[in-house]
């Protein structure tokens, strides 16, 4: 085995970082091409470290590393582009997207089509696009790209395209069922929805609520039961 | 190797202590018990007094034996001025520039979403329940330029303006007798997105 990998050049992102002792970091990077690393930044806690200033969450860096152990070393990390520019609610929204993907993405699985949209999920955010369709779309690409197989445009059972005018059950793992008498209402989603958000085009108020309401069934559902605290703290300075 | 019950119990004990895992507790035990006994005994007094006599002080919110600190107490204070700081090592920061008349408080801590750190763990209930004395009329947003002290600030200002007050964050940029060559890529670039008429 080569215990002593170098890799250098990596486009990346910082999803979270955590003090590691008193003088280091660990910190959990997004990396485009060798997906979410673990990686120790020596010395970036203590006060004249160039790194700590850096190693901020929503940067687009250039990172390298090295190591072949879980947790690797890292060896430098420099900004790319302009800062990130992500302000006040843009912030918790960032922080919502980190957390998906802290808690649902595995580590060292590259998932390259996936980073380039939270790079333009972010600069969305920056450009205070409205965010509600921005999520829903992100979303979208996490659950596609991780292979949960999410069918959006064919029924389930006959594998015709969607029809725009019907209702559907979405089942998860499945797809979209038309309804029938007696299904739960609650889960109703119309064929238009679906449509929609299989083009990433959610501007239909009603597209956007029932994409939503979808979004966050098939998340709660793959997370498995895990909070997003993110979410929790969004929901209480909603209260405030 | 397990080890008698209270042996075990102050390993486990200081292991609440930030970034001190389970090998440095044991060593940190053994040095007590076994190098430096009379040091033990003094640190086991000072926490226990500390944790008798220490509280919140009902203004700032940073730790006092009294009800309101001295800061807060002090008549030559600007009582008009509030100055919102994430940690006491901030307070101490202001407090070090000498240019600062008003009064502090103390948040003990900054909004982290992804640590489950938000309005109700940082009490916002008190910091408001302050700023509505009626003598604050300015109220200075401290916290720091991380993403974290960001949102903080963001949310912060957003209360504030909302119960009429008037609401400033300090200023970032190259610092007092920097020079551009050797200031980093981000300080330079927040300079110049933030500069002024001039
Ligand atoms: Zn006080």
């Amino acid at each position: 085995m080569s215990g002593r990998k170098r890799v250098d050049g990596q486009r990346a992102y910082v999803l979270h970082a955590h003090p590691y002792s008193e003088s280091s970091l660990v910190v959990e990077a997004w990396t485009r091409d060798h997906g979410r690393l673990a990686l120790v930044a020596k010395g970036a806690r203590r006060p004249m470290s160039a790194l700590r200033g850096r190693l901020m969450a929503f940067q687009a860096l250039e990172m390298g590393w090295f190591g072949g152990g879980e947790v690797k070393t890292l060896a430098r990390a420099d900004w790319q582009g302009t800062p990130a520019g992500l302000r006040g609610r843009g912030l918790l929204v960032g922080y919502y997207l980190n957390e998906l993907l802290l808690k649902l993405l595995p580590r060292e699985d590259p998932h390259p089509r996936l980073f380039d949209a939270y790079a333009e999920a972010l600069a969305g955010l920056a450009a205070l696009v409205p965010e509600a369709a921005l999520l829903r779309r992100f979303e979208k690409s996490l659950l596609q790209e991780l292979g949960y197989g999410l069918t959006l445009d064919r029924e389930a059972d006959t594998g015709r395209p969607v029809d725009p005018a019907a209702t559907y059950l979405y089942v998860i793992e499945r797809g979209p069922l038309r309804m029938v008498e007696g299904d739960e209402a609650g889960d109703a989603v119309a064929g238009r929805t679906l449509l929609d958000l299989a083009a990433g085009t959610l501007e239909d108020p009603r597209s956007l609520a029932e994409s939503r309401a979808l979004m966050r069934r098939l998340l709660a559902h793959y997370l498995g039961g895990q909070a997003l605290q993110s979410r929790r703290v969004f929901m209480d300075l909603q209260e405030f | 190797m397990s080890h008698p019950t209270s042996l075990d119990e102050l390993i486990e004990a200081l292991r609440c202590l930030p970034g001190v895992g389970p090998k440095s507790a044991q060593r940190m035990a053994y040095h007590l018990l076994q190098r430096d006994p009379r040091g033990a005994e003094r640190l086991s007094r000072a926490v226990g007094h500390a944790l008798a006599t220490l509280r919140r002080c009902s203004r700032c919110n940073t730790f006092t034996e009294e009800e309101v600190c001295e800061r807060c107490a002090s008549p030559k204070r600007d009582p008009s001025l509030l100055c919102v700081v994430e940690m006491p090592i901030d307070l101490n920061a202001m407090e070090q520039t000498h240019a600062y008349g008003g009064l502090y408080y103390v948040l003990m801590g900054r909004l982290s979403p992804l640590d489950g750190i938000g309005p109700k763990e940082l009490d916002f209930d008190r910091l408001l329940a302050r700023v509505g004395d009626g003598a604050v009329k300015e109220v200075i947003i401290a916290t720091n330029f991380t993403n974290e002290g960001e949102a903080t600030a963001h949310y912060l200002s957003e209360l504030f303006h909302a119960r009429g007050l008037k609401v400033s964050r300090i200023a970032r940029g190259i610092p007092a007798g920097g020079e551009l060559e050797y200031s980093d890529a981000g300080t330079v670039a927040q300079a110049l997105i933030e500069r002024r008429d001039y």
